[in-house]
């Protein structure tokens, strides 16, 4: 198994990648291999149909975002037909160009939404937790409550719908499904005290206090200092600039939440370890990472953009622009987690 | 020691004391049997020794606690945890993360043990518990029975010189609330703990407790060995109740410990009037054959059973049995082969709908039927639901039936647990129906509400209902039972008379059946002294 700070820098490579790019070539490429790699992590979990599920949303997106585009830009000059233009919001020419558009920007949430539900097949919830920095414990908790308790929620709403149709509710106007959402929240509430007394009872505390003067202070310089260099940048600034005010601010964020993680007294039960193997896929993914930034700064990969408009064309593609592409296939070079 | 001086408290917004002047002490490695009506303070008590009360909860307290030289009071609840282990009522409430492994690790995290410690120590208590093999299991995948043994281990990870429990055992079956206890009792012997236990079914933990703390809103606290303490007591278990009707002296605390030369004979038998008269009534409910899959398992094989009118029908059985099982099957919430006949009406042949105007349910948790804004809304919403009127029943007169004259306006989940477990009643009652599916009504319920519920259930039986009961309280069952069914792995392995399921089957035998073994009795009403 990949250790989790991988797993981030690949989702953090995989998110730039499909965040910079609008080529339907590029995009289909990468989901094929986002497929192949998340069927490969649920069958070694014995999750069933993960493929069709995440096939059926990507339709879905794709099938949505084509119609609200087509159906609310008209720019394109291929014009497929018209809605009167009486017709508020709608009316106008419906084009090839537009729904084209659409359905681009269909792949990307489509390739998103599968990147993320990778990570939640690769990591379990306390490997994602450990990722939030000490200095959050509590929130670090919270976050994995709420995961945890998601499916007791709907095992309990599933009760509760239950008990509601033995007592004659036919659970068929949206008012039928009051009695449900009442005792699911009071549940809920009741469950949740229950938990925290629970957690009290067992020594969990805040361990530390964020909001001492010192870390307010070094927190909230660091805040503006980072605000200061995006203000900067949007008035075009000189780069180095905002740059160097990135760096300080980022680095006395961070340097704060590594102190005060310092602080806490709390110590964690899992360890993960690098291995060798964990240390050449960070050291690829940074190659990756970087050699993407220079071909993008340096316009070395014009193919990564493309716009269906004015006129549709077929994308063109850039072999170097395939090759990054590739990135979903990195993880399935390791031994399968099972 | 735990020791508590003129210790009073009173919660928030509340204009009453939960505890008023305590006074104990209790010496190490004893255990401390709690007991007491619901809402007597029982738990405000417990949650006094580990802070939570007042740390957690707020309110005003004044007096003193010590527990092994601290103060939780002054010292905070992150501090006592060290000392004082916790397990509450429902162990799947308690639950942080979702596998056995990480939740032992929760509360050492907490104190920042180096991580090789935490592993010696995880091993250990794994060992201890005999749950080594669950270590990385999913919490939601075990028993019951092993969820509260995981609840216990978590506690005892932190090596505690305290363990307290609140109601351990009120969620399983007399098989596994044995085997649970049994558990606890080795540990304490061998880690030397002191123990505090509430509970409200006593027949269970009197054997063995050290002292007795009954809270009781009359006479206060009284506190001392059982010997001294249970005299003083409305609410006893069969075994001190027979004591008291043979004036025995000592107690006898276990039937084990009944002395076996005295001579009784049978009051007039309930059972066999009642066997009779069932035999006369009318088949309400006749199942055939009845099978049920989920997914890949055979919850359910072959089971044949008929619920006559005018019946209680207890259904008993272990965790995991199949009993809420079968009472979805018949209300077609479950899909299943067999036949299912209501008073001769093929079940199949029904809509969803007509078979809940004649059968009424009530689930295992009775908070999941209640969201109406009041008791009398909760019933007209009810009669709304199955075509009826308002008007149709009086409802002033339907809920002095359930004792709850004075509560119509009042918000259900303001309510006592025993009054909205018979809010929940009420409202799946109101229509009339003809059949009463009741799943585990006594849980968590004291001796007093359950005897409210009992002569709830007697006032239905006189009016001709069939009531099938799923229940684990053999003492509750064997009081009011006119048959009983024991389901085991799916199969119905008894259907006969309570005196015959509450005697011949050791995993249900009745404190009485076993002080008169072979006399068929089964409750302290079967017997009077001669």
């Amino acid at each position: 198994m990949m250790n989790a700070f991988v797993w981030t820098l690949w989702l953090l490579a995989g998110l730039i990648f499909l965040l910079s790019t609008r080529n339907p070539i590029y995009l289909i490429i990468t989901l094929a291999g986002l497929f192949i790699l998340g069927n490969r992590l649920a069958k070694a979990k014995h999750i069933s149909a993960w493929v069709r599920s995440n096939l059926r949303f990507l339709l879905t997106m794709l099938l949505l975002s084509t119609l609200i585009n087509g159906l609310f830009s008209h720019a394109g000059e291929t014009v497929l037909f018209t809605i009167p233009p009486s017709w508020p919001l709608i009316g106008g020419n419906i084009t090839l160009e537009s729904l084209a558009y659409g359905a681009v920007n269909g792949l990307v949430i489509g390739a998103l939404y599968i990147l993320f539900n990778i990570i939640n097949l690769a990591l379990s919830i306390k490997q994602i937790t450990r990722l939030i920095p000490r200095a959050f414990h509590p929130i670090a908790m919270m976050v994995t409550i709420a995961l945890t308790f998601f499916p007791s929620i709907q095992r309990r709403a599933r009760e509760i719908k239950e008990a509601q149709m033995i007592r004659g509710n036919p659970m068929k106007k949206i008012s039928d499904w009051l009695p449900i959402l009442i005792p699911l929240l009071v549940t809920s509430l009741e469950n949740a005290f229950l938990l925290a007394e629970s957690m009290t009872a067992r020594g969990f505390h805040k361990q530390v206090d964020l909001r001492t003067p010192r870390n307010l202070i070094s927190l909230i310089l660091g805040a503006f200092a980072v605000f200061s260099g995006w203000i900067l940048q949007l008035y075009r600034y000189p780069a180095w600039i905002t740059i160097v005010l990135y760096l300080i601010g980022g680095g006395l964020i961070l340097l704060t939440l590594i102190l005060i993680g310092k602080q806490t007294k709390i110590t964690r039960y899992h360890h993960e370890g690098w291995t060798r193997l964990d240390i050449l896929m960070s050291s690829v993914i940074l190659v990756y990472l970087i050699s993407f930034a220079y071909v993008s700064l340096a316009d070395r990969l014009s193919t990564l953009s493309y716009s269906p408009y004015p006129y549709i064309s077929i994308p063109v593609v850039q072999t170097l622009g395939v090759l990054f592409c590739l990135l979903p296939v990195f993880p399935m070079v390791l031994p399968r987690y099972d | 020691m735990i020791k508590f001086i003129d210790l009073t408290y009173q919660y928030p917004l509340s204009d009453q004391k939960a505890l008023n002047q305590v006074n104990f002490e209790i010496p190490p490695g004893t255990l401390t049997l709690v007991t007491g009506a619901s809402g007597s303070g029982k738990s405000t008590l417990l949650r006094c020794i580990n802070g939570l009360v007042p740390h957690f909860t707020g309110g005003v307290i004044s007096g003193q606690v010590r527990v092994f030289g601290s103060n939780p009071i002054a010292e905070g609840v992150e501090t006592i945890a060290k000392k004082v282990g916790f397990v509450f009522q429902e162990p799947e409430s308690q639950f942080v993360f979702d596998t056995v492994e990480d939740e032992l690790a929760f509360s050492l995290e907490n104190q920042g043990i180096p991580r090789n410690e935490m592993d010696r120590r995880i091993q250990e208590v794994l060992h201890m518990v005999n749950l080594s093999h669950l270590r990385h299991k999913n919490i939601n995948e075990i028993s019951g029975g092993e969820q509260q043994k995981v609840a216990i281990a978590s506690a005892l990870v932190a090596q505690p010189k305290v363990l307290i429990l609140d109601e351990p055992t009120s969620q399983l079956d007399p098989r596994s609330a044995d085997e649970v206890l049994k558990f606890i009792l080795e540990l304490k012997t061998r880690l030397n703990l002191t123990v505090l236990i509430s509970e409200h079914r006593l027949e269970r933990l009197l054997p063995f407790a050290d002292l007795l703390m009954n809270m009781d809103t009359d006479q206060g606290v009284l506190f001392g060995e059982p010997q001294e303490i249970l005299p003083k007591m409305v609410q006893v278990p069969p075994v001190i109740e027979i004591a008291r009707r043979l004036s025995l002296s000592p107690l006898p605390l276990t039937p084990e410990a009944f002395p076996r030369s005295k001579s009784v004979t049978a009051a007039q038998s309930r059972q066999v009037e009642q066997t009779q008269l069932i035999g006369e009534t009318e088949v309400c409910l006749a199942i055939e054959n009845l099978s049920t899959r989920l997914g890949d398992q055979h919850v359910l094989k072959g089971i044949n059973l008929a619920v006559h009118q005018g019946e209680i029908l207890v259904l008993m059985g272990p965790n995991g049995a199949g009993k809420t099982t079968l009472l979805r099957s018949i209300l077609k919430m479950v899909p299943c082969s067999g036949k299912i006949t209501l008073s001769g009406v093929d079940v199949s042949k029904m809509q969803f709908a007509e078979v809940i105007q004649n059968i009424a349910y009530l689930p295992q948790n009775p908070n999941d039927l209640l969201f109406a804004e009041s008791v009398c809304d909760e019933l007209k919403i009810t009669l709304k639901n199955h075509n009826l009127a308002e008007t149709s029943v009086d409802l002033n007169e339907f809920l002095a039936y359930f004792g709850l004259t004075d509560k119509c306006d009042q918000y259900p989940r303001d309510l006592s647990v025993g009054e909205r477990q018979r809010t929940a009643l009420a409202a799946i009652t109101v229509h009339d129906p003809r059949i009463i599916f009741l799943d585990e009504p006594t849980r968590g319920l004291d001796y007093q509400t359950k005897q409210a519920l009992s002569d709830l259930f007697h006032q239905w039986r006189k009016a001709g209902k069939a009531m099938l009961l799923v229940t684990h309280d053999v003492e509750f069952a064997a009081h009011i039972a006119d048959r009983v069914a024991i389901l085991e792995a799916g199969q119905l392995i008894f259907t006969g008379s309570p005196a015959t399921a509450f005697t011949d089957f050791p995993a249900y035998q009745t404190q009485t059946a076993k002080i008169f073994p072979g006399k068929g009795w089964i409750t302290p009403e079967n017997l009077i002294k001669t």
